[in-house]
């Protein structure tokens, strides 16, 4: 890995297109300005790799690994509030409606 | 026209030209130039995002609104710059599943969705807070949950 020490407002230049400027250090945080071609996408390294796992783990899958029923016929319902939230029917609205 | 695929889930896969989608980023970490939706399990909601040039590469996918009614996406700034989608008006939205044995334990990435508009795909970042990396796709009715 090459390791380089810049200043705030010093640059680095990678390949003929890719600039980062080092925009400022405020104790153990640095702030980079990165400008790069359209396209070339850039991450925040956790959240690239959380996708990226994400991604790979989706890719496993093998082709009888999907519910071969629509699950609202089982023991399960689609989760229709976030998860942990009880769900509410008209009804519950009705009873609850003085 | 119609295009013939190997899949090593499906065998020979006959599309249409008009279905392939092009992904010009690929998916984050797996790549893929060019991809095709697959209606694999009829009823379920469940599609296969297959890659059209890799035999291997496939995700099943579901549409987020079909199982989240409070989903929201708010596509980050960059990617916004990258793909000249704004939104996702006009556009189809799809999320990646984690299949597992147990339905249950099956979870969607609501963090990072597919948007595909007119042949083009991107997976792009959303910004939106409740937008978990790892949804749970079903939940037990309310008096399951109680009884078990």
């Amino acid at each position: 890995m090459l390791i380089l020490t810049r200043r705030p407002g010093e640059r680095v230049v990678i390949g003929d297109e890719i600039l980062v400027t080092v925009m400022g250090v405020s104790g153990h945080t640095v702030r980079l300005g990165i400008a790069a071609p359209e396209g070339v996408p850039i991450y925040r390294e956790e959240i690239w790799l959380a996708v990226k796992e994400e991604n790979r783990a989706a890719a496993e899958a093998s082709a009888d690994a999907l519910p071969a029923t629509p699950p609202e016929t089982g023991t399960a319902q689609p989760a229709q509030t976030p998860a942990g939230e009880p769900t509410q029917t008209p009804a519950d609205e009705q009873a609850a409606d003085p | 026209m119609s295009v013939t695929f190997q899949s090593i889930r499906f065998g020979a896969v006959e599309i249409q030209e008009e279905d392939v989608i092009e992904f010009p980023f690929g998916l984050i970490g797996l790549g893929g130039l060019r991809y095709t939706l697959l209606d694999r399990n009829p009823g379920t909601g469940f599609l296969w995002l297959h890659a059209v040039d890799e035999p291997a590469l496939a995700l099943p996918v579901v549409s987020p609104h079909e199982f989240f009614s409070t989903f929201t996406l708010e596509i980050a700034p960059e990617d916004q710059e990258r793909t000249g989608l704004k939104d996702a008006t006009g556009a189809q939205l799809y999320v990646t599943v984690r299949a597992t044995p147990n339905p249950l334990d099956i979870t969607a990435n609501l963090r990072a969705p597919l948007v595909i508009r007119e042949g083009h795909g991107y997976q792009v970042l959303n910004m939106d807070e409740d937008a978990s990396l790892q949804a749970p796709l079903f939940t037990l009715p309310v008096e399951q949950r109680i009884a078990s």
